[in-house]
Parts: C-alpha cells; sequence; structure tokens
C-alpha cells in the first residue's frame, strides 16, 4: 500500500515531465542547496551555458518570492529569529524545453495586485520588458513589496514564452498561487 | 582609507575594495536572502570614500558573474554614487566583465550603462575567474 500510494505520486510526477521537485519548508540553505544541484544536473547532461543560467536565475527568483511572499510561515520565538515559509517548486522538461513551476499560498488580499502585475508582464513583448527593466532598476522599491517587481520581470525576461499563472481557492481561506515559466 | 575586504560565501561575492589605489573589485555570485544586510556595510564604506575630498582616479571591476535581481538595484546604487562624484569631475572607469557566451549579463551591462554619462563604461568579455565559496 505504501509502495503503490508513493509510486503513484512518483508517476503523476514522472507523466508531467517533471524530474526535480520539492514541496514543504524553505530556506536560504534549502535554496542554495537545490540551486547547486540543479546546475550540477544540467552542467552533466551538457546543457548550454546560457540555457543553465536561465533556469537557474528564474529558479532562484521564483525561490526567493516564496521565502518572501509565502503566507504559510513558520516563525520561530524570540530566542531563535527563524523564519520557514512553506511552498512547492517542481522542474521538468516539455516538448524539448525546461520549465519550473512554483506554488505557495498567499493571502487573499494579496491576489489582485499580483495578478494585475502579471497581467501586466504577460501582456509585454521583449523589449517592452526590457524598457520596463531598466525603469525598474533606477527606482527605489515599492512600500511593501521587498523587490518583487524587478524580481517577476528578470523572471518575464528569462522566459521563451509568456509567463503562465494561476489561483485556487485553499482550505484555510487563503489562495494558492501557481506560477509556470518555460525557458 | 582602510581598504574593505570580504570574502566569498556560496551565495555572496568576493569583495576588494582598495580605496588608496582607487581599484573596487566585486567578484563571484550574489544573491543573498538580506540584500541590505550584505550591501549596507559596502554603501557606507564607499560613500565615507567618496566624500572624501581626495581625487584618486577610480576603476570598479564589476565581475559578478550571477547576481539576483535584488542584488541588481543594489549594484545599480553603487553606480549612481560614482556617476555622481565623476559628474562632480572624478575620473572613473566602471569595467562590466562577462562571461563570453553569457549573452544575459551583456545585456545587463547596457542596461546598467544606460544612464552613465561621466563614468567611463566599458564591456569585457572574458572567461569568468572561480571563486571557491567559503
Amino acid at each position: 500500500m505504501l509502495a503503490h500510494q508513493y509510486s503513484i505520486i512518483k508517476r503523476d510526477l514522472d507523466a508531467k515531465g517533471i524530474v526535480f521537485s520539492f514541496s514543504g519548508y524553505l530556506s536560504e540553505g534549502i535554496l542554495y542547496s537545490l540551486g547547486e544541484a540543479l546546475r550540477e544536473k544540467m552542467t552533466l547532461e551538457e546543457t548550454d551555458g546560457p540555457t543553465i543560467r536561465r533556469v537557474f536565475s528564474v529558479f532562484v527568483e521564483q525561490m526567493q518570492n516564496i521565502i518572501r511572499y509565502s503566507a504559510e510561515k513558520l516563525t520561530g520565538g524570540e530566542q531563535r529569529a527563524v523564519e520557514l515559509s512553506a511552498g512547492m517548486v517542481t522542474i521538468g522538461m516539455e516538448q524539448g524545453k525546461v520549465f519550473i513551476v512554483c506554488g505557495n499560498i498567499v493571502l487573499n488580499c494579496d491576489v489582485p495586485r499580483l495578478r494585475e502585475r502579471l497581467d501586466f508582464l504577460k501582456g509585454l513583448d521583449k523589449d517592452a520588458i526590457k524598457t520596463y527593466y531598466r525603469e525598474q532598476l533606477r527606482e527605489a522599491p515599492e512600500e511593501g513589496s521587498r523587490g518583487a517587481t524587478i524580481g517577476l520581470i528578470e523572471i518575464a525576461r528569462r522566459a521563451s514564452e509568456p509567463i503562465e499563472y494561476d489561483f485556487a481557492p485553499s482550505e484555510d481561506g487563503k489562495t494558492f498561487f501557481c506560477l509556470k515559466v518555460r525557458i | 582609507m582602510d581598504s574593505l575586504n570580504i570574502a566569498a560565501t556560496g551565495r555572496t561575492p568576493d569583495v576588494h575594495f582598495d580605496f588608496a589605489s582607487g581599484v573596487l573589485r566585486m567578484r563571484g555570485e550574489s544573491y543573498p536572502d538580506d540584500v541590505a544586510t550584505f550591501f549596507g556595510p559596502i554603501f557606507s564604506a564607499l560613500r565615507a570614500y567618496l566624500a572624501e575630498p581626495d581625487k584618486t582616479p577610480i576603476r570598479f571591476d564589476m565581475e559578478l558573474v550571477y547576481f539576483n535581481s535584488s542584488s541588481a538595484k543594489a549594484l545599480m546604487n553603487i553606480f549612481q554614487m560614482l556617476e555622481t562624484v565623476a559628474e562632480g569631475g572624478r575620473d572613473v572607469a566602471i569595467d562590466w566583465y562577462y562571461e563570453p557566451d553569457d549573452d544575459s549579463m551583456m545585456e545587463l551591462g547596457e542596461d546598467f550603462s544606460e544612464d552613465l554619462k561621466a563614468v567611463a563604461f566599458t564591456m569585457k568579455a572574458r572567461p569568468a575567474h572561480k571563486t571557491s565559496p567559503g
């Protein structure tokens, strides 16, 4: 029964072309280790340098977005200034392209602004994304954003196709947010 | 003024600001969890150095092979500080190194150099130095 249950999860991941997945509490240390493993794997498979760099860049921005903005967090007490954010990250291959999908819980009140930013980015072509990046590089950070705008632009810039995103209601009255990027 | 030396870690670059000679260098990768904590001391040291009446020419060697988006903003801050003193008449050069096959880093160099008028900005393609993570 145990093997059967987990083989279903494994088969589902395989069917989606997912070669790399993590779900649970993330820290910067985990980001670093997973990132190193990801680069090593791509190097062993002789993926070209520019692709490895683009995948890594999207991976870091996506992971740091989860760490900063996930609404599912564990915080240590006063003695231990630790904060762990929950989320999931999957990386796979689809029609010869690498894709990264990240998911995490967000607060309902943050959904409209996030949706607005992503829709805006989706509507931009390569040149417009570049111009927007240059503008944001010189802007002071938006209040309460901790730099998400430029992080999302960086993600859109490294993508070879328009970014795809979705929201779904989660139990606990919050929202599950998902972002798919093809490189 | 004493030089500023910060050893590289897995997620932060090697920083070597030799203020006496005017040669400032950042090398490695930059994607720290807390950009403000990492770049804060760098900004303070640089601000103090640039406030001195010293007119030694400055050369900034940008040898990062990767930086995340929040480090990009910090780097832009540094460049804007350098542009300000260059406008004031100080000789300032920024050399932007990138690996020959790294189109992203080359394009970023163009993004960063766009508003720099007083600084002499040069793009230099060459294989990267390896820094060992600490």
